[in-house]
């Protein structure tokens, strides 16, 4: 059953979420002709259109997931969703999962331009010679070698992995409290207010214990290591990530999940 | 012959408003059930305990001998009172919808019965009329072989000729020794169809009767109900 909720959450969302995706894909192509041109005015102007698109791809993939979950729990969609022969933990483990999907697929589709113009720049550097060309070149000479650079990478996505969960834990259930019968008749403004308290709380305990125990991703030009140290006793790096706030905030997450789920199973309340 | 519904002093509130006040009844298997009272009266309550959408009350529900869950789910066909197909959904989707998830939905009849009401297998729901939605959520709910269909309101907002076509679908398609437990407050269209009538007022149920013991009595369904929600006219 997993699998078939799964299969029709995918086709559910698909539609709010391939429209953004397109429009990614097709600014990418004309930023990939734009740089082909070797015109630096509409090389700059390309890219400017691409972070303004990567900007919109997250904000519209992260507003999605609010609404799909919404509109099929909570919403007239909720008396298809909540008759389903099938308990409801599944019915959130498969949101999650597709919302994840999603948010990944978002993430890839701005991510996979920059990477592209990366690759582009190394191997065409010496061919552009004007200020784009520079730019691009110095951009290159501050990057770490290449093995503290992959490290560097397989952190990021794992951390990456980490916020994606958190964030739809928080938001799962900050929408199941805005449905509530206490909070029911402003929705929008009690969900906004707990994503946002639980959002500060979870970040100032995260820090407080960050402070307490300092665990940090630390990467330097030529390595990259886990430490125990406080972050003014480690020299010479260009990241400390501080580990201790994110683990925190994803067993915050995964508790907020499972409460949603009871919320769901027992105490949900469709309009 | 054995229960279907078992219902043993169930009551709920929303906040300090008593809805269901007290209530315990049994509905054979078998039975076609008018559950009847005027609007607010706290039918759709009931409904949607009885469908497992609603699970903080108090007293015990059980649906041939469950308590309300994925088991019940899976032999309860449900109609709710307003359409709960996504805009996007066609006739085509919102059959695969019900046939991957119900075991026992009959797909062929499904897709020769949106042949038969004429609608578009391939329109999409929000450009359909109210008349047409409200006609493929009754097809899909009734090609499934369920035990118990349970319909809040199936006549509602219809006019008497699509009443009339409604009532015939959902009695020329149940399955064979289902039961069916229709909410409606339109008594006239449908008393006829009736053995059993449960009325709610105030969130108390006061009649709990075959229909053979009211006739008996010299009296119709609508008649007892007019007694007895006379506050309500």
């Amino acid at each position: 059953m997993l699998g078939k909720l799964i299969k029709h959450e995918i086709r559910h969302s698909a539609r709010y979420h391939l429209a953004i995706l397109i429009a990614t894909v097709a600014v990418t192509a004309i930023v990939g002709l734009s740089l082909l041109s070797d015109s630096s005015i509409l090389a700059a102007l390309s890219c400017f259109a691409l972070v303004v698109t990567g900007i919109a791809t997250v904000i519209v993939t992260l507003v999605s997931v609010i609404k799909n979950f919404y509109d099929t729990i909570y919403g007239r969609q909720g008396y298809l969703t909540l008759t389903l022969p099938v308990k409801g933990s599944k019915i959130l483990l498969s949101k999650v999962l597709v919302s994840f999907l999603w948010i990944v697929v978002g993430f890839i589709a701005t991510a996979v331009p920059y990477f592209l113009i990366f690759l582009y720049a190394r191997v065409k550097t010496s061919a552009l010679t004007d200020m784009f060309g520079d730019a691009l070149r110095g951009l290159l000479t501050m990057l770490p070698e290449t093995d503290v650079l992959i490290m560097l990478l397989v952190v990021m996505v794992l951390l990456i992995i980490a916020q994606i969960l958190t964030y739809v834990g928080y938001v799962y259930f900050s929408v199941t409290v805005a449905n509530t019968r206490l909070f029911h008749n402003h929705p929008k403004l009690f969900g906004g207010l707990t994503f946002f308290a639980i959002m500060t709380l979870a970040s100032q305990i995260g820090n407080f214990i960050s402070e307490i125990v300092p665990f940090s991703f630390v990467a330097t030009y030529n390595s990259a290591y886990f430490s125990f140290k406080p972050a003014q006793e480690i020299a010479a790096a260009f990241i400390i990530y501080p580990i201790g706030g994110t683990i925190f905030s994803m067993i915050v997450a995964v508790a907020l999940l499972a409460l949603t789920g009871y919320v769901i199973e027992n105490k949900v309340n469709i309009k | 012959m054995a229960n279907i519904i078992t219902v043993a002093s169930l009551s709920k509130s929303y906040g300090k408003k008593n809805v269901l006040n007290d209530i315990s009844f049994q509905i054979e298997e078998g039975s076609i059930v008018g559950l009847l009272g005027p609007n607010g009266c706290g039918k759709t309550t009931l409904i949607k305990i009885l469908t497992g959408l609603i699970k903080d009350h108090t007293g015990t529900v059980k649906i041939d001998n469950d308590e309300p869950g994925p088991y019940t789910k899976s032999i309860v066909a449900f109609l709710p009172d307003k359409s709960y197909l996504p805009d996007w959904m066609r006739p085509v989707d919102a059959i695969e919808y019900f046939a991957d998830f119900y075991k026992d939905f009959d797909k062929a009849k499904a897709e020769q019965m949106v042949r038969d009401f004429r609608l578009d297998p391939k329109q999409k729901l929000k450009t359909m009329s109210k008349g047409q939605q409200e006609k493929l959520c009754l097809i899909l709910v009734m090609c499934r072989q369920a035990k118990l269909y349970v319909l809040d309101e199936p006549l509602g907002g219809l006019d008497p000729a699509s009443r009339s076509a409604i009532l015939d679908l959902i009695m020329t398609n149940y399955a064979k020794n289902a039961s069916v437990l229709i909410s409606t407050h339109l008594i006239n269209d449908v008393e006829k169809i009736f053995n059993r009538v449960l009325m709610i007022s105030e969130g108390k149920l006061i009649v709990n009767s075959h229909v053979d013991e009211i006739r008996e009595k010299g009296k119709s369904v609508e008649e007892v109900f007019k007694e007895v929600f006379t506050y309500a006219w």
